[in-house]
């Protein structure tokens, strides 16, 4: 009697913790998802404004058309990129598209008259804050990936994970640079 | 390592301290109630001791009329505070809210950018409101109830002498307080325990200037105890606040490094804002006494003006600060004050 209850309660512990820590995991693969997925929109965001931007911008200072023809040839690389399952070339084509950007901040600061524009202050803001947002947008993902690995990885959790591994298990890659890319990066200074 | 399992933690500690400190406030409600009672009672039976005319309240053999009625307005009080938290921790001072539509200059535009940002990093669902004070004094708080109410306000000021970085980390460390659910926990203990004052403080004066037949004993007795509620009320009130919140600034601090992985912004932030109000001690501390209604806001603050010396808020908060002293602050963020 006494020992039958035991089990009983242990069996029941041992259950109550299986059921939290899959819901658990469940639930943090779905914040996984979900910023992953924010990083799409801060993407898609990005190119609409800077598409709009550099209209503006091209106006003010004969800026070349073939800068707008850029980011759009590299958005739809990006594209084809991601429906082609190919994360390394998607981030490639969007790494690029920061660096126009930062060239359009680098216009802004050669002529002293534009930087004191009104106009052209918006637009520098409006870079600064989509950049900016695509970057937290990316750190929240790392940060959510972080948190799923070592949560799956742990000891018991590991366990119940290998129970449901159709469910429970998936890879997510961090967010990241190429080798190359990092590399080339680091060698990367303002010519002026 | 990040802070990650601590934030969640603290957001339970957060949610047990508010119900502690909402049940706190229905106690003192209630008790208050009884006192007034007793009070009433005692006029009406001028013969019986007050312990038994107590006694006959406990069980009901009296009707305690002023209870109900001092718990009808605990629950009605606490329901303004849910209905109207924004306008109510606003109060006193002159503000407007900016939205993308609204925003009158770059300025304040960039501060609705800078804080859609960083609600993308600290991965909050809802967009809070935010909202202006006109005020020359640099100061920024966080209020709400859940993360769908939550506010940011801050001062002209403070949005004038930052760059667009420490206006970030001052940001982050306010999107923090609402990530950790710590605006919950301050808007309550702030505005519940404002009003129980305010409740007090009519009592009061009705007890000075509506005395009828002073001599009786026992409600002399009575009008010592409210009177001497009246001034203990208040330091109950700061010293909960203290228990409530000793590492939450720090925490919130931690949490504004944390979205933005830099400490330089927020600790230069820190120094710019205590700096300020050192050089300008005199017009601040004149402005902070004609804002009304200051000490709603004091706990909020991310910095906390006595420790400028600016005082004369509200007399007895005055000698606890309730945050952590700006040396302090700057050494968990790994830099050293020197005093010259």
């Amino acid at each position: 009697m006494g020992t039958g209850l035991t089990i009983f309660l242990i069996l029941l512990v041992i259950g109550g913790y299986i059921v939290f820590t899959y819901n658990n995991i469940v639930a943090i693969i779905e914040s996984v998802r979900n910023n992953q997925k924010q990083i799409d929109i801060q993407l898609d965001r990005r190119f609409k404004v800077f598409e709009s931007l550099i209209n503006v911008v091209k106006n003010y200072m004969n800026y070349e058309q073939t800068t707008l023809k850029d980011v759009v040839a590299l958005r739809n690389q990006a594209q084809a990129a991601k429906t082609s399952g190919d994360e390394a070339g998607r981030i490639a084509a969007e790494n690029k598209i920061s660096e126009i950007a930062s060239k359009i901040n680098l216009v802004f600061e050669q002529y002293p008259d534009l930087k004191a524009n009104q106009n052209c202050l918006q637009l520098q803001e409006e870079i600064v804050s989509t950049e900016n947002k695509l970057a937290f947008a990316k750190q929240a993902y790392n940060d959510s990936v972080e948190n799923y690995n070592a949560t799956k990885k742990s000891f018991f959790a590991s366990m119940v994970v290998s129970m449901s591994k159709a469910k429970l298990d998936f890879n997510y890659p961090y967010w990241q640079l190429s080798e190359e890319k990092v590399a080339e990066q680091e060698k990367y200074t303002v010519k002026l | 390592m990040t802070s990650t399992a601590d934030w969640r933690k603290s957001i339970r500690t957060n949610n047990r301290k508010t119900i502690f400190v909402i049940g706190l406030f229905f106690l003192i409600y209630l008790a208050v109630g009884l006192l007034v009672d007793t009070y009433i009672y005692s006029g009406t039976y001028q013969t019986a001791p007050l312990s038994q005319i107590f006694q006959a309240l406990m069980t009901l053999q009296l009707f305690p009329y002023a209870t109900l009625v001092m718990l009808g307005v605990a629950a009605f009080s606490l329901f303004i505070t849910f209905a109207f938290s924004d306008k109510l921790m606003l109060l006193g001072t002159e503000y407007h809210e900016i939205t993308p539509e609204t925003a009158q200059s770059l300025q304040e535009k960039q501060l609705y950018n800078i804080i859609e940002e960083l609600k993308i990093a600290a991965g909050l669902k809802y967009m809070p409101k935010v909202f202006i004070i006109e005020a020359d004094y640099m100061n920024a708080f966080a209020s709400g109830y859940s993360e769908k109410s939550a506010m940011v306000a801050i001062t002209r000021g403070l949005m004038q002498k930052l760059n667009r970085e420490e206006l970030q980390a001052v940001m982050a460390h306010e999107l923090s307080h609402i990530r950790h659910m710590d605006i919950k926990l301050t808007l309550m203990a702030s505005l519940l325990a404002n009003l129980i004052i305010m409740v007090l403080d009519l009592l009061f004066y009705n007890m000075i200037f509506g005395r009828r037949n002073g001599e009786d004993r026992s409600r002399n007795a009575l009008a010592g105890i409210i009177m001497l509620l009246r001034y203990l009320l208040p330091v109950i009130n700061v010293l909960l606040l203290l228990y409530l919140s000793r590492t939450r600034e720090y925490m919130a601090d931690a949490g504004s490094v944390e979205l933005l992985r830099d400490s330089h912004p927020l600790a230069s932030a820190l120094l710019k804002i205590n700096q300020d109000h050192a050089q300008n001690q005199d017009t601040y501390s004149y402005a902070y006494q004609n804002t009304a209604h200051e000490n709603v806001r004091r706990e909020a603050y991310i910095f906390d003006p006595t420790q400028a010396g600016i005082t004369g808020m509200s007399s007895f908060a005055d000698l606890f600060s309730t945050h952590p002293n700006i040396k302090d602050r700057l050494a968990a963020l790994g830099f050293k004050y020197n005093d010259k």
